[in-house]
């Protein structure tokens, strides 16, 4: 147990001093705040000349679409900045004590492998809760530029960023035990944001009845559940009821039918699941290395 | 009991490979000096991280303290300095040394005394850069400092000496001393003769995995020769030697 703290807690001050996590904590701020300035600044302009609305449009509904297109963004990028955070921890957080030889220094001391991984497990996730969790409460502070009345919906839109980083970042940390961490982080994305994203499409297709090959339904039913899956927050489901409720006339039952569902305790549990595979994936990469 | 003894040990790193160590045996006692001699290649290191738990042997046994080296509390009372040390490139000299405290389990008041007099000890004491701006040398000297800050019964040192200055290297022998006076075990892996024939009771000449001689100085080193003509004599005669110096060194300059 001192052992993995003690490994926890070096992993979380060597990555407190890494420049490339610096700089995406950098880039995740300024892009943050410079998104909702920016927006900002020409939704403003462009609202006072009216050039984005036709001329029958309701200005305060204009307005209201307006607010509810900024907290899409912003949300958006707090998704993409928590990935590249998500990335670079993987990327460092294992590989470098294994290739410079640090780890020979360190495994010849009387921790155990697993104590080990645990630490470094520990201390990456905990980077990576209080670097998003930083950037959510920037985000917080610029939704004060907008209205939108979602700002409820960005707890658990952090923790399901969190959530959704964290599997990425235990893959890229798994696979960076076994090869280049470059070649890891490149595998990484293939599989969880292209492979993963496409079966995802597809499934979502199918169980929309969009799909009516019952081999490939059952297909892409099966490759589902071997993929991890990203957990969605309420705030899709939020923003697509706002923008529903700006224009109730117009939403008919395949409106509110197509409102993004939030993840559910399946979905959860499932992510549990893969969360504990990927770190039993590091521990077992680790206990096996010979260094 | 033995500090450490190792049994028939062979390795090999891929199948296809020639065996890395092939069938070595020997012992080590509290308060001796061993010295792992050979030329590059001949299984030293492999030897020193199969006994501190790094790696695992293909055959054979090893016994570090009378238990196996990959359970953690064998590896309590050993300290291994490896050769071209690595530490994590982004902390300092004593964060390093607390880092490692914390692994050994040392309390708060061990490790208030024990981190700023190994720091001295080691020259680093006045440095605040991170690891990543250090020399060779100056990792080496955190490499030996680490390796005795549990106040181990079996220190060993890969390597010890290699990238030292000559101040650095005195240092180093009157560490071996002290710990041999005072029964530490010490397992000593080194291409500087001289320096293991200066600190090691006991020596054993490798080559190709295999041990080729083994015993006490005395044994080995005949009365009136040195241990650098038995060694080149050992090798010479077991392993093919490529002496000859490529042909363009020795052609006429043409112009």
């Amino acid at each position: 147990m001192n052992g993995a703290l003690a490994v926890a807690r070096y992993t979380l001050l060597e990555l407190s001093r890494r420049r490339i996590l610096l700089v995406f904590f950098i880039l995740g701020a300024l892009g943050i705040v410079c998104l909702g300035v920016g927006l900002k600044i020409l939704y403003s302009v462009a609202s006072s000349q009216g050039s984005f609305s036709a001329p029958d449009v309701d200005p305060a509904a204009f307005n209201r679409f307006l607010e509810l297109a900024f907290v899409n963004y912003v949300f958006s990028a707090l998704g993409v900045f928590g990935l590249l955070i998500a990335f670079a921890i993987g990327m460092t957080a294992i590989y470098h004590d294994l290739e410079s030889g640090a780890a020979v220094s360190i495994f010849a001391k009387p921790v155990s492998r697993f104590a080990f991984a645990a630490g470094k497990i520990g201390g990456a996730v905990t980077a990576l809760v209080l670097i998003v969790g930083v950037l959510a409460l920037e985000t917080r502070f610029v939704m004060f530029l907008f209205g939108g009345g979602l700002e409820g919906s960005l707890t658990g839109e952090a923790a399901a960023v969190v959530a959704n980083t964290m599997v990425v970042m235990l893959i890229v940390l798994a696979l960076s035990t076994w090869m280049n961490n470059i070649v890891a982080a490149v595998v990484a994305f293939v599989y969880y944001n292209v492979i993963t994203g496409v079966i995802a499409f597809v499934h979502s297709l199918a169980d929309n009845g969009a799909i009516n090959n019952n081999v490939v339904k059952t297909i892409f039913d099966v490759l589902y559940w071997l993929v991890p899956h990203e957990l969605v927050s309420s705030a899709p489901g939020d923003l697509a009821r706002a923008q529903i409720a700006m224009s109730p006339a117009q939403a008919g039952n395949s409106a509110l039918a197509a409102i993004p569902q939030a993840s559910g305790s399946g979905e959860i549990a499932w992510w549990a699941f893969v969360v504990v595979f990927f770190a039993g994936m590091v521990y077992y990469a680790i206990r096996r290395r010979q260094v | 009991m033995a500090v450490v003894s190792v049994e028939r040990l062979r390795k090999r790193y891929r199948r296809r490979d020639p065996w890395a160590v092939d069938g070595v045996t020997f012992e080590l006692e509290p308060g001796q000096a061993f010295g792992l001699l050979g030329p590059n290649g001949s299984g030293k290191t492999s030897i020193v991280k199969m006994i501190a738990g790094l790696l695992r042997p293909d055959e054979g046994t090893v016994q570090l303290f009378g238990s196996d080296p990959g359970q953690p509390a064998s590896r309590r009372e050993m300290g291994f300095a490896p050769e071209d040390p690595d530490f994590p490139k982004f902390l300092r000299a004593g964060e390093v040394l607390d880092y490692f405290a914390s692994l050994l389990g040392l309390d708060e008041t061990d490790r208030k005394r024990r981190i700023p007099e190994t720091l001295e000890f080691a020259g680093l004491d006045k440095e605040r850069r991170h690891i990543r701006q250090f020399s060779k040398g100056m990792k080496q000297r955190l490499g030996i400092a680490q390796a005795i800050l549990g106040r181990p019964k079996l220190l060993i040192l890969d390597e010890p000496t290699a990238d030292l200055d000559p101040l650095g290297r005195r240092d180093v022998r009157a560490l071996i001393d002290r710990l041999k006076d005072s029964g530490v075990a010490i397992l000593l892996n080194s291409h500087l003769l001289s320096e293991v024939e200066l600190v090691c009771d006991t020596v054993a000449i490798l080559a190709k995995g295999r041990v080729l001689k083994e015993g006490t100085m005395a044994e080995v080193v005949p009365e009136g020769r040195n241990l650098e003509d038995v060694f080149v004599e050992l090798i010479q005669a077991n392993t093919p030697q490529h002496d000859q110096l490529p042909s363009f060194i020795t052609e006429q300059d043409k112009s």
